[in-house]
């Protein structure tokens, strides 16, 4: 399973990534979650904290004049596995946790070093480990393939009308980008939800197939507040409930069971 | 006069700057609001509504297809990418689009470059800028007078502004304004104001209303003009267009 959660600024894709992830650990998966966002989030709803690491420059090498393939590679003898071991950090729960870094106010350009997660996540094999990726808010990431991994896109869309305009624009870019990179899977989830009008709302005016629902809840507000995960302030919460109910809806669709099912049907 | 918002997203950039432009207006100043995020929202919250909001949106994206002519001067392009307001604010969607023609006025430049080009004379204008610190790394020195930075009392939300105050005081980007927003309680404000201890941290109080007006792509003015969070809005600007 590789999921991509994207939606627009503080809708809550870091909050619900990250408890998704450690979710599907719990339960024995191997999870990589990976932040594409250079902006502080993913790391702290895992519950690390802000994370300052950087994947090193040296990770890659720029490809010889004339060469075909993409500018930078991973340098020679550098496996994406050999690079989730060196640069994923340990969150808990078991995830492995990959950024390219964050921007820092005089910092070095961090190109090097998206070129290098990029790499990564294109080069893991198709189905180990699982992914559980965190997109920039907004809608121009998306653009430049940095859910190429994803076999399902989750948007995340609060009830507000910003919310669910971005919802709009966020799967037509989906479904209209590079058809070969296109997600197989484009489905909505809705946070902060106050009531069954809010639900309907974001139902009706996405068009999506909502997965899941997450209700608004002060213990969310609290963690965030403290800069930790609603896993480890609030289990008993019911936005955690909902998203146990969330991750199960999740991988029951996942497509290697798809797969297997149909395979199983046929013999 | 020239202000920029900034911030992570969803602390409420966008409903700040709208009420911060309508309430410029209202005091007599002539205002262009600038939505320059490639996801703009800012129609919604001065209450030009849904739809009116979607189709700027859909005429800056048409310049992509080809089915658009481009404007071929600043004023036009307001006028074109542009859309009455209430309170006789303009708004104008600038935005990156993704094949910009290199020198076009309407294209050629990136919001952060426009607004250190363009003589705006007399007007206010009030920019909301995408989500994140890459709008500060690429404003240069004199392109604004003022950056608004909007945080909310979260633990990401005041490292992302700590970041972004950092890079308006190298940067020399001009006076810079904190505006917690959804602050509830004292421990909210604290958070806050102990992270900018040298800063003017202005306190805009949790408001259902305003949450409301979100709800339902509503103005907060016009929804809700005597909240709280409004009143607290609106007496910065005040503010802003005195000396600093």
């Amino acid at each position: 399973m590789r999921v991509a959660f994207v939606g627009k600024g503080g809708a809550g894709k870091s909050a619900i990534a990250g408890v998704v992830a450690r979710l599907l650990a719990r339960r024995g998966e191997d999870v990589l979650a990976v932040d594409s966002d250079p902006l502080p989030g993913l790391s702290v709803s895992l519950g690390l904290g802000v994370v300052e690491a950087v994947i090193p420059a040296a990770a890659v090498e720029e490809k010889a004049e004339g060469e075909p393939g993409p500018r930078f590679r991973l340098r020679r003898g550098l496996t994406a596995s050999g690079a989730l071991d060196r640069y994923a950090l340990p969150a808990p729960d078991g995830v492995r946790f990959l950024q390219f870094g964050k921007t820092r106010a005089s910092g070095v350009p961090l190109m090097r070093s998206q070129w290098a997660f990029r790499q990564i996540l294109d080069g893991l094999p198709p189905e180990h480990p699982t992914v559980i990726g965190d997109l920039p808010g907004g809608t121009r990431q998306p653009f430049f393939g940095w859910a190429g991994y994803a076999d399902t896109v989750v948007v995340v869309v609060p009830p507000t009308s910003a919310g669910i305009l971005s919802a709009r624009r966020l799967a037509k870019l989906a479904s209209t980008e590079d058809a070969t990179a296109a997600p197989s899977r484009i489905v909505a989830v809705a946070s902060q939800v106050r009531d069954g009008s809010d639900l309907e709302r974001v139902r009706q005016r996405t068009g999506l197939d909502v997965v899941g629902s997450v209700p608004w809840d002060g213990h969310v507000l609290a963690a965030e507040r403290e800069g930790r995960s609603v896993l480890d302030v609030a289990l008993e919460s019911p936005a955690v409930a909902a998203l146990v109910a969330l991750t199960d809806r999740l991988a029951a669709h996942r497509p290697t069971a798809a797969l297997a099912h149909r395979q199983g049907g046929a013999s | 006069m020239k202000l920029a918002v900034v911030g992570k997203g969803g602390v409420g950039k966008t409903t700040m700057a709208a009420v911060l432009a309508r309430t410029l207006a209202r005091d007599g100043a002539t205002v262009v609001a600038l939505d320059c995020d490639t996801n703009p929202n800012l129609g919604i919250s001065l209450g030009i509504g849904d739809t009116e909001t979607e189709r700027l949106i859909g005429l800056r994206q048409s310049l992509d297809d080809g089915d658009q002519e481009h404007a071929p001067s600043w004023e036009s392009l307001v006028d074109v990418f542009g859309s009455d307001a209430p309170d006789g604010v303009r708004l104008a969607v600038v935005s990156a689009i993704e094949k910009p023609e290199p020198g076009c006025p309407c294209c050629g430049l990136s919001p952060e470059q426009l607004l250190r080009t363009v003589a705006f004379d007399e007007q206010t204008v009030i920019a909301d800028f995408e989500a994140g610190t890459g709008t500060l790394t690429r404003l240069a020195e004199g392109a604004v007078d003022v950056v608004v930075l909007v945080v909310v009392p979260t633990a990401k939300s005041v490292e992302v502004a700590r970041r972004a105050a950092e890079l308006v005081a190298e940067k020399r980007l001009g006076r810079l304004v904190v505006l917690a927003n959804q602050v509830r309680d004292d421990a909210d404000r604290e958070l806050v104001t102990t992270a900018f201890p040298d800063v003017d941290v202005v306190c805009v109080p949790h408001d259902e209303r305003i949450a409301e007006a979100d709800r339902y792509g509503l103005a907060p003015l016009d929804l809700a003009p005597d909240a709280d969070g409004v009143r607290a809005i609106a007496a910065l600007a005040g503010t802003l267009t005195a000396p600093a």
